[in-house]
């Protein structure tokens, strides 16, 4: 009797458990669960729009053969490995500076270096192509202190169309990662840092040597979701050149290029999803090569 | 020359002063207790001879020197904090040398001082761990230990056995007496702890919103405290303090009766123009200070509310009248628990009078 209870309320726990995860699992099963394994069946098919059939990997030995896929890896490698450490030092050396107490509007500061990220893709990307364009702002400036002698083509020469971009994500994403380092040096035991002062440890040594590793977790932590989001670029890039990438493809980056594939071009589902799936790649690589290089080797 | 001098130092936060005119003279050797209750401002009394604190006015010298404007790490000072604030990624090792690395000293040496401390401080088995995996008291250990590799002229210990459990504390403070004894350094040691107070100190200074109430050996703060602050501080259980009135007044010597029982009188040492008659005052007496009756100066008649018995002593709780509770301590005695009356003797000469200031009258 007792047991059969026992098991009847079980089965009402249960059922009651699913009932309540059950519209989460059926959008997450067709949203991200289905795609994830109809991409992988879609990438080896080739052809074009409806016109498909199997073709094994010869997506893949497609991918060797594309100079256009070839230079959006190269950019979106250069993107990441050149903006992704600037980004973090620079996040890292602002939050420093923030976590001091005695700095004056410091609520004003925070805010304004937060703002960013939650500010409008579109409107900043308009607001940053008008201002890096050949007679925006930022030129005329530059001109004006001295520093350039001609107007720098920052949407038209491959280099500073790649500096731009950077320059751009940086901007936007820098608050959002100093938030986190903010957080994790707040929840720091102050003594640490005095008993390393009344100690003689100089500064450059307290925030190298003690601050630094004592946020290991969340640097490696905004670390790979930058990797993510950086491999993932798409936005900015789309919203500063047009969705061309340009110029000459020098900020095509691979998500840009699948979206190409897909709605730009012929469409060309296959090739895409192949694409797709070196992203795919890349982030566990990456992720775990983080995760093995911040592993604590004690 | 004193190890540490302080000359009407004070700290004020904005118009709020927290210290308000601190003298003190500490010796070569010395250990110093800061005792009070929280926020007396004796943490930030040691975080201002640390440096970790400014000073608003007045004159700090350590070792005869000036050290108002000194950064802390050329104070010649270590500092033993409540937390540890130790470095949570390294190990106990590389904590108690990291910062020795900044001063110019070498590897050899570094490693020798750091070894001479484990071995003082019991550290051996420990050496490559992280402060993780070690127990709340080894943790305070390594901490000790980064403060004696720097070979400082002067320990400052900021409440460091607060976060140990009772048994552990006990064991540290004997750790720490047999420190000082090897070490022969001065100790600065801030606690709110009377027991640690009294068990450690060659000399307590007795502190309440940012004064000093008094300074002395512990002894001598037990048996002749300045006013009824420190009486009341120092000793456990607290001293007892009746209300009483001045009954008469004469050269040197005041006749005392209590104010719920009038027919309990004393004849207690007053010197001229302390107290006059019809003052009131209060009577205070140690748990540990009744004796029997009859053998007193005075016999004071209770209720007996509660007894505790903790072996070799009994604590019972009286009321001398309604709402005026005291505590009395009794020796091997477990029969005294019945409620009902008791009646205890009052030795004057164990009696403290103090004013209605709380000032010590004698």
């Amino acid at each position: 009797m007792t047991i059969a209870r026992a098991n009847g309320l079980k089965r009402s726990y249960d059922l009651n458990g699913w009932l309540f995860i059950g519209p989460s699992v059926a959008l997450i099963a067709i949203y991200l669960v289905y795609p994830i394994f109809r991409s992988l069946y879609l990438s080896f098919y080739a052809g074009k729009g409806m016109m498909m059939k199997f073709a094994g990997f010869g997506n893949v030995v497609r991918l060797w053969h594309d100079p256009v896929f070839l230079s959006a890896l190269t950019n979106t490698v250069v993107f990441f490995v050149v903006q992704v450490p600037i980004m973090i030092t620079l996040a890292l050396m602002l939050a420093s500076v923030l976590n001091n107490d005695r700095l004056k509007f410091i609520g004003l500061f925070r805010t304004a270096i937060f703002l960013p990220c939650v500010t409008s893709l579109v409107a900043y990307s308009v607001l940053f192509k008008s201002m890096f364009s050949a007679d925006g702002v930022v030129n005329a400036s530059l001109l004006a202190v001295g520093l350039i002698g001609t107007p720098i083509g920052w949407l038209t020469e491959p280099f500073w169309a790649k500096v731009l971009v950077i320059l751009s994500i940086t901007w936007r994403w820098t608050g959002y990662n100093m938030i986190f380092y903010l957080a994790a040096m707040q929840n720091i035991d102050r003594s640490v840092y005095e008993a390393a002062r009344i100690d003689g440890v100089p500064a450059w040594a307290r925030f190298a040597r003690l601050t630094v590793p004592m946020l290991k977790p969340v640097i490696l932590f905004t670390t790979i979701t930058s990797t993510i989001g950086t491999l993932q670029l798409f936005d900015e890039v789309y919203n500063l050149t047009e969705g061309k990438g340009g110029p000459s493809d020098s900020t095509l980056t691979l998500s840009l290029y699948i979206y190409n594939l897909t709605f730009r071009y012929m469409p060309s589902f296959g090739y895409a999803a192949t694409v797709s799936y070196v992203i795919v790649i890349m982030v566990a690589l990456l992720s775990f090569l983080q995760f093995y290089a911040a592993r604590d080797r004690s | 020359m004193a190890a540490v001098e302080l000359t009407d130092l004070r700290k004020s936060f904005g118009t709020l002063d927290i210290i308000k005119g601190v003298d003190l003279a500490i010796d070569p050797g010395e250990f110093v207790v800061f005792v009070g209750p929280s926020g007396c401002g004796k943490s930030t009394l040691l975080r201002m001879i640390a440096g970790l604190e400014d000073i608003t006015s007045g004159e700090l010298r350590i070792g005869g020197e000036v050290m108002n404007g000194v950064d802390p790490s050329q104070r010649g000072i270590a500092m033993v904090f409540q937390s540890y604030a130790l470095y949570p990624h390294m190990t106990v090792r590389e904590n108690m040398g990291f910062a020795l690395k900044f001063a110019g000293i070498a590897r050899a040496e570094i490693d020798r001082r750091v070894d001479d401390a484990a071995g003082t401080l019991g550290l051996g088995a420990l050496m490559d761990r992280k402060p993780k995996a070690l127990s709340g008291g080894q943790r305070q250990r390594v901490a000790i230990g980064r403060a004696i590799v720097r070979d400082p002229k002067v320990f400052l210990f900021d409440e460091p056995l607060s976060n140990l459990d009772a048994e552990l504390r006990v064991h540290m403070r004997v750790e720490i007496a047999k420190l000082h004894k090897r070490l022969q350094s001065t100790i600065i040691y801030v606690t709110h702890d009377q027991v640690e107070a009294m068990t450690l100190a060659d000399k307590i200074v007795v502190l309440r919103s940012g004064i000093v109430e008094q300074v002395g050996r512990p002894l001598d703060l037990y048996d002749d405290p300045a006013n009824m602050f420190v009486a009341g501080f120092i000793g456990s259980p607290k001293m007892n303090f009746l209300p009483a009135r001045i009954e008469a007044a004469e050269a040197g010597r005041v006749t005392v009766a209590l104010a719920s029982q009038p027919g309990v009188r004393l004849d207690l040492p007053a010197a001229a123009g302390t107290a006059k008659a019809g003052d009131a005052v209060s009577l205070g007496i140690r748990p540990e200070h009744f004796v029997a009756a009859g053998t007193g100066d005075a016999d004071l008649a209770v209720e007996v509310d509660v007894a505790e018995h903790l072996g070799s002593t009994s604590y019972v709780y009286a009321d001398v009248a309604p709402g005026e509770r005291v505590i009395i301590q009794q020796e091997e005695s477990r029969h005294a628990t019945a409620r009902g009356r008791l009646v205890v003797g009052l030795p004057a000469e164990r009696c403290f009078l103090f004013d209605d200031a709380g000032r010590r009258i004698r």
